[in-house]
């Protein structure tokens, strides 16, 4: 399920000026082409953007093109979601869970 | 390995799948149902809000009588579970868990939905910190490290075999494996510890998981414990072929009237498409979804 042009794709490289030093909060979704669950919770990751991306970055990382990011925040299993604020973790959620779980998860930094 | 090209395979044989299978034969398409029948919800229940049956029934006779009538419209069935699904040049590709693999013009899932997760102290806790439902997404997070899996099935036995090649250790806990035993030579003759007879108590670990308590005593030091229940899920066997999930729940299938998924020749019936969870809604859709997959392999065949 491939994510419109306003899911922003980050990597090892751009993950600190993108993400850790941006100016609004920033959910991460750390996921790879291979994983079902993954491509299960994008359509809902999508719509969760179209309403609350204004406030917040939503951004997705492949864990097989940026190894060191996942490491960095001991990711063991994908999807991860991160939820950041001023570079710092909010929150994170793991698993293809519900929209709705999602959508309280994401009001975490409004 | 098979070479032959079925015109619709169907993977479940619950009343969905039965029905389904019923259905597309009758109209003489070749049809294929892969799965074991103890597994579906139904075979342990009776019914008694089935119309026309004014006595509770029971699952099991239900389910034996939908294959006999399935089968005498030559319908084949093939006993194992499927652990890898391939969508290419219009025609689907099945592996079976003795590693056999299937084409078909058409794909019908019909897979039920199962609990995964083991409800034991520290499970929740641990969950993306060394707990995990998918070896598929996560053994590449677990490379040179000691691992368990845990359940009974061919997830859980295929889960190990694939964890050989990532981490240093893997045990599988089961209470007792019920796999083909061309899976279970595989496994026996890997290097797969097999802990069998005992299931896990607890997973250990404050921020991420040190190890799991069996309920018969033994501790295992790991990394990470792979809960593996039954067989795969639609999540992960369905989900690479780019079938759309209701966003609300991320667990059943999105299916319009006909039983179509977004992904043409490929349809879902019964309980995988959500409530309510009866035999009358999983039969209909089963029904449909028969028709539905053998007129488009018809189709196919014919172009």
């Amino acid at each position: 399920m491939a994510m419109g042009q306003s899911v922003l794709d980050v990597d090892d490289n751009n993950f600190e000026s993108e993400i850790l030093k941006a100016d609004k909060p920033a959910l991460v979704d750390f996921w790879a082409p291979w994983c079902g669950p993954c491509k299960a919770i994008g359509p809902a990751i999508k719509e969760l953007e179209e309403t609350y991306g204004n406030s917040i970055i939503f951004a997705r990382c492949n864990v097989d093109n940026s190894p060191n990011t996942p490491t960095q925040y001991s990711i063991r299993a994908i999807p991860t979601l991160i939820l950041f604020q001023d570079g710092k973790v909010v929150d994170q959620v793991v698993g293809a869970v519900p929209k709705s779980h999602l959508e309280e998860f994401v009001k975490k930094v409004l | 390995m098979h070479q032959d090209l079925y015109d619709v395979a169907i993977i479940g044989c619950g009343p969905a799948g039965l029905q389904a299978a019923i259905h597309a034969a009758s109209k003489k398409a070749e049809v294929i149902v892969f799965g074991r029948a103890r597994k579906s919800g139904l075979y342990k229940a009776h019914i008694a809000n089935f119309c026309c049956y004014e006595r509770p029934i029971s699952g099991k006779d239900l389910l034996e009588a939908g294959r006999k009538q399935a089968e005498s419209f030559d319908a084949v069935f093939v006993e194992e579970d499927i652990i890898e699904t391939k969508n290419e040049n219009n025609l689907f590709s099945l592996v079976t868990e003795s590693g056999d693999t299937f084409t078909s013009r058409t794909l019908v899932l019909c897979l039920g939905v199962t609990r995964k997760k083991l409800r034991v102290k520290g499970e929740k806790e641990l969950v993306g910190r060394g707990v995990s439902y998918c070896v598929d997404c996560d053994a590449n997070f677990y490379k040179d490290l000691d691992v368990a899996v845990v359940g009974n099935e061919s997830a859980a036995a295929i889960g190990a075999v694939t964890l050989l090649s990532y981490a240093k250790t893997v045990y599988l806990i089961c209470r007792k494996l019920m796999t083909t035993d061309t899976l279970y030579e595989k496994l026996k003759n890997s290097n797969v510890k097999i802990i069998e007879d005992t299931w896990v108590k607890e997973v250990i670990g404050t921020n991420e998981v040190e190890g799991v308590l069996l309920k018969n005593g033994e501790t295992l030091k790991v990394n990470g414990i792979f809960v593996e229940r039954g067989a795969k899920s639609a999540l992960e066997l369905a989900a690479n072929l780019g079938v759309l999930f209701d966003t609300e729940a991320v667990s059943f299938i999105e299916v319009n009237k006909k039983q179509e998924t977004n992904i043409p020749g490929l349809y879902a019936a019964g309980d995988i498409t959500g409530q309510p969870w009866q035999i009358a809604k999983a039969v209909g859709e089963g029904c449909v979804a028969g028709i539905e997959a053998a007129e488009y392999a018809k189709k196919l065949a014919g172009a």
